[in-house]
């Protein structure tokens, strides 16, 4: 039975697991997940999800859930059948450069990128105005760790290394939003242009692409 | 070169990091950053860390920090000398069990801690600033409302990845030991209402390299 995504493709932890799919050329279905109308918070839903949340994976019956936990699964399983998004397990400073190259994505990356998306989008959503104080405060904080990145990127050409990783990658979906709603803190060569390089070199990447136009769909 | 921490005595984060050596029984030595004298952010130590952020460490020149990814290097290469911390990575399945639960305490848990241990503890003792009492509130809000998620899987199996404790407990203690100890919230020891939880805790917190750094390094 092929490998099944329970969440929504528009949504960024769904995005992150439909684009290392894509990268891997791993099978799979997508299942969408009924958010608006809470399904994910049914007691059948709680079952397979203890938190309530997506995306969530059911491998032939193996039930996973959390993105990080799902995108080392998949890139490991179908290390040899497409790009090879985390290293070999076998290799510990390889291995641990990725643990803390996802880490510094969900510490100094996806808190501030998330904090913009939610005022700017998710409370006009839900009917209320975005707090453009707390914005300008995420991107000051944003781009206060940027300059890490641009440290870090000045020295190898992806966050855990030489190589891609799935955690290059978990930056696509709240990159690109913000992007669209108008911070430009990655993009912009004239600040960081290591940064910007590493940007444009993810974000133009075909898998990526697609994962768009379904989102899109 | 013996292994060398680079941190405060008290910070939580740093504590983590010693707990865990502790468990794997690693000589270290440990090098007090001046915290209030803003080192963190020379310019010195930035090329350790990019984000000025502590703890790192120094394991005869390789260069770590993010203390999660830090502790898994730890457990990994001295695994013979202490406790198995995880799961064998030649065990997809375990290995992914085993990443579903440290995403469970980062996602689920953490950011609520922090925010709890900031206000309760750390404002009043070390900054002589008041608790935001308003805000204490409603990040408890937010961390019980996963309470209910750690009680379902805690009453299936005795810890988060399965049936022996992993790196993914423990992470939990520093700031739960704080926000329990010594700000005075029942929280996850409640037995009447989490009796699973309260199991669980009373057991990752009486391990002996724990009570070995609790008070500080």
């Amino acid at each position: 039975m092929v490998l099944k995504i329970h969440g929504v493709p528009k949504f960024a932890y769904t995005q992150i697991v439909l684009v290392v799919l894509k990268e891997t050329n791993a099978p799979y279905e997508l299942i969408t997940v009924d958010w608006i109308n809470k399904e994910h918070k049914t007691p059948a839903y709680l079952e397979k999800h203890p938190f309530g949340q997506y995306p969530y994976m059911d491998d032939d019956g193996f039930i996973l859930h959390e993105t990080s936990a799902i995108v080392k699964y998949i890139a490991t399983k179908y290390r040899a059948s497409g790009t090879a998004l985390a290293p070999d397990p076998s290799n510990l400073k390889a291995t641990v450069l990725f643990d803390q190259a996802w880490s510094v994505q969900a510490s100094d990356f996806s808190p501030y990128a998330g904090g913009i998306v939610m005022e700017r989008l998710g409370k006009p959503f839900h009917g209320s105005q975005p707090d453009e104080q707390a914005v300008q405060q995420h991107i000051t904080n944003l781009e206060n760790k940027l300059n890490g990145y641009e440290a870090i990127l000045g020295k190898q050409s992806y966050l855990a290394g030489d190589n891609l990783t799935a955690a290059d990658l978990a930056h696509l979906p709240l990159g690109t939003l913000i992007g669209e709603l108008d911070v430009k803190s990655l993009e912009d060569p004239t600040r960081r242009p290591n940064v910007a390089r590493w940007w444009n070199d993810i974000s133009n990447r075909p898998a990526w692409k697609e994962v768009l136009s379904i989102s899109d769909a | 070169m013996v292994f060398k921490l680079f941190g405060n005595a008290r910070s939580r984060p740093t504590l983590r990091v010693a707990h865990i050596l502790k468990e794997m029984q690693v000589p270290f030595e440990f090098v007090a950053i001046d915290v209030q004298g803003n080192e963190h952010k020379t310019a010195e130590y930035l090329k350790k860390q990019p984000f000025g952020q502590i703890p790192y460490i120094d394991d005869d020149g390789f260069v770590l920090f993010e203390t999660r990814a830090i502790c898994k290097y730890i457990a990994t290469k001295w695994r013979g000398q202490g406790p198995a911390l995880f799961p064998d990575p030649s065990d997809l399945k375990a290995t992914a069990l085993f990443d579903q639960a440290l995403s469970i305490e980062y996602s689920n848990f953490d950011n609520a801690a922090v925010n709890i241990a900031v206000e309760k503890v750390y404002k009043p003792k070390y900054l002589n600033k008041p608790t935001d009492e308003a805000l204490v509130a409603e990040q408890v809000s937010k961390l019980e409302a996963k309470l209910e998620g750690y009680e379902a899987i805690l009453s299936k199996q005795k810890y988060l990845a399965g049936e022996y404790v992993t790196l993914a407990d423990l992470y939990h203690i520093t700031f739960g030991f704080y926000i329990v100890e010594e700000g005075g919230l029942m929280l996850f020891t409640d037995e009447a209402k989490y009796p699973n939880m309260a199991r669980w805790w009373k057991d990752i917190t009486s391990r002996p390299a724990w009570l070995a750094v609790k008070g500080g390094l």
